[in-house]
């Protein structure tokens, strides 16, 4: 099949950017986006051209490292993928494809499709961790945990970070993530000591990087490639509210 | 502070919420016969006019909708900030629905319709404005007669119709939004919020925008 890519490319954060037009024949159906993509930029290459940047690590849906707004939607058009997960049968012979980096005041853009997500890593360096002493593997049974416990700290902890929750969001809001990041702390006995300070602190500096409010428009959840549910910013609001009215 | 901002916003919503009931309750005395309603109506704005609990509430009341809409304005300025480039191609239809995404703008036509209403009565009655106003048989401000007279421009009907469908998908969304923002997270107890919402949003929409429909047509100051 043949399709017409339209990408933005931008060289660095400091310079202006600017869509460009490419047509690519030879595309399979059974190709995967990322490698559709590859199979551009090896004809770039060739051509002299510069490549087209794009980020990526596994490639199998796990790591949230890739990450494009595909034809509208953070992405790409099916509910609940990662980008790599988006394979060429997801469009037309002839479809034009507009791949856009994620927008977010908080996300510069280091070059084409590549945004700095750094933002999300410092949220996580505000408390977004246990203090106790790790040391050797304690024993299992020594802090018992419930099931259901265990099952909703996995429900927050699947989020991998890849930012299509603010990449979607209209307000840019990173409640999505930095709920998560509390929430599966806040399940299990070890977390639950330090919530008050942790969600003061994990709230203050998403903040400081610039997100915007949760508007609830329920986006984020629709496109979240783990489907982390927007019930995780309701529960962050409720220990928000705890740690604020009974704070010393 | 993000989250302090959405607390203020659904707690002053949901006050704003409450007042729509109590107003919308009186209004459909305006549905009675045209004797009946008009001594019910009128009754029922003295006692109120001359409550010092309702006058405090009232202040309450302008408050809240001072700091929604302040708050709003805040609140949105800096979510554009956060999104300084728009996506060239964007299919948020497919992700989430049109009014939780234009609450500032169905927001904004509610305060203009509020400006309007307050003009059309809240001055006539307590700031003076304009001729005036009749008194009932028995001495009280005949404000039903007010309401049906500035009822009957089609204009303002109309107005007051069409104005009702913003609000009620503003209070839609917002009556779930702010259960959420205050810490409600609870799916089955989330499920009977959107019912309450879509219930309530329904009744609020219906009844502000037909009754002044009914007035136009069936009564006579």
């Amino acid at each position: 099949m043949r399709v017409n890519f339209k990408i933005w490319r931008q060289e660095s954060h400091q310079e202006e950017g600017s869509f460009k037009d490419y047509s690519v024949d030879n595309i399979t159906s059974d190709m995967s986006l990322l490698e559709a993509l590859d199979y551009l930029n090896e004809t770039l290459v060739l051509k002299d051209e510069k490549v087209v940047a794009f980020d990526y690590d596994c490639r199998e849906g796990i790591c949230g490292q890739c990450g494009i707004f595909v034809n509208g939607r953070a992405h790409g058009p099916h509910d609940n993928t990662t980008t790599c997960q988006v394979h060429m049968r997801s469009f037309e012979d002839g479809q034009t494809i507009v791949l856009e980096p994620w927008r977010a005041r908080a996300f510069p853009i280091v070059k084409d499709l590549i945004v700095d997500r750094s933002a999300l890593d410092r949220i996580i360096q505000k408390n977004g961790y246990i203090t106790v002493k790790t040391g050797g593997a304690g024993e299992a049974n020594s802090i018992l945990v419930a099931k259901k416990d265990a099952d909703k700290a996995m429900d927050a902890a699947a989020c991998i970070g890849c930012g299509a929750c603010i990449a979607t969001c209209k307000n840019s809001s990173a409640s999505l993530f930095t709920a998560a990041k509390i929430n599966h702390l806040d399940h299990l006995p070890q977390g639950k000591l330090e919530t008050n300070e942790r969600v003061m602190a994990m709230v203050s500096q998403m903040e400081l990087e610039n997100f915007g409010s949760c508007s609830f428009t329920g986006a984020c959840e629709i496109e979240c490639p783990q489907s982390i549910s927007i019930t995780e910013i309701a529960r962050m609001n409720n220990l928000f509210l705890k740690a604020k009215l009974t704070k010393e | 502070m993000l989250i302090n901002r959405k607390y203020i916003m659904a707690i002053t919503g949901l006050f704003l919420c409450i007042f729509l009931i109590v107003h919308l309750s009186a209004n459909f005395l305006l549905l009675l016969p045209n004797n009946l309603a008009k001594e019910a109506y009128n009754t029922y704005s003295h006692l109120l006019r001359n409550n010092p609990l309702i006058s405090a509430v009232s202040i309450l009341l302008y408050l809240a909708i001072i700091f929604h809409s302040v708050m709003a304005l805040i609140i949105t300025l800096d979510n554009k900030k956060a999104k300084p480039q728009k996506y060239f191609m964007n299919y948020a239809q497919q992700n989430s629905s049109w009014n939780s995404r234009n609450m500032g703008l169905l927001g904004l036509m509610i305060l203009i319709f509020i400006i309007v209403h307050m003009a059309n009565f809240w001055a006539k009655v307590k700031l003076g404005y304009g001729p005036e106003l009749p008194i009932d048989s028995k001495g009280q401000i005949d404000i039903y007669s007010v309401v049906v007279t500035t009822l009957k421009n089609p204009f303002i009907t109309l107005f007051y119709t069409i104005l009702s469908i913003p609000l009620a998908m503003h209070l839609h969304h917002g009556v779930q939004s702010a259960a959420k923002t205050l810490g409600l997270y609870h799916k089955r107890y989330l499920k009977y919020v959107a019912l309450i919402a879509t219930f309530y949003s329904c009744v609020m929409g219906l009844g502000f925008g037909l009754i002044p429909l009914y007035i136009y047509f069936f009564s006579q100051g």
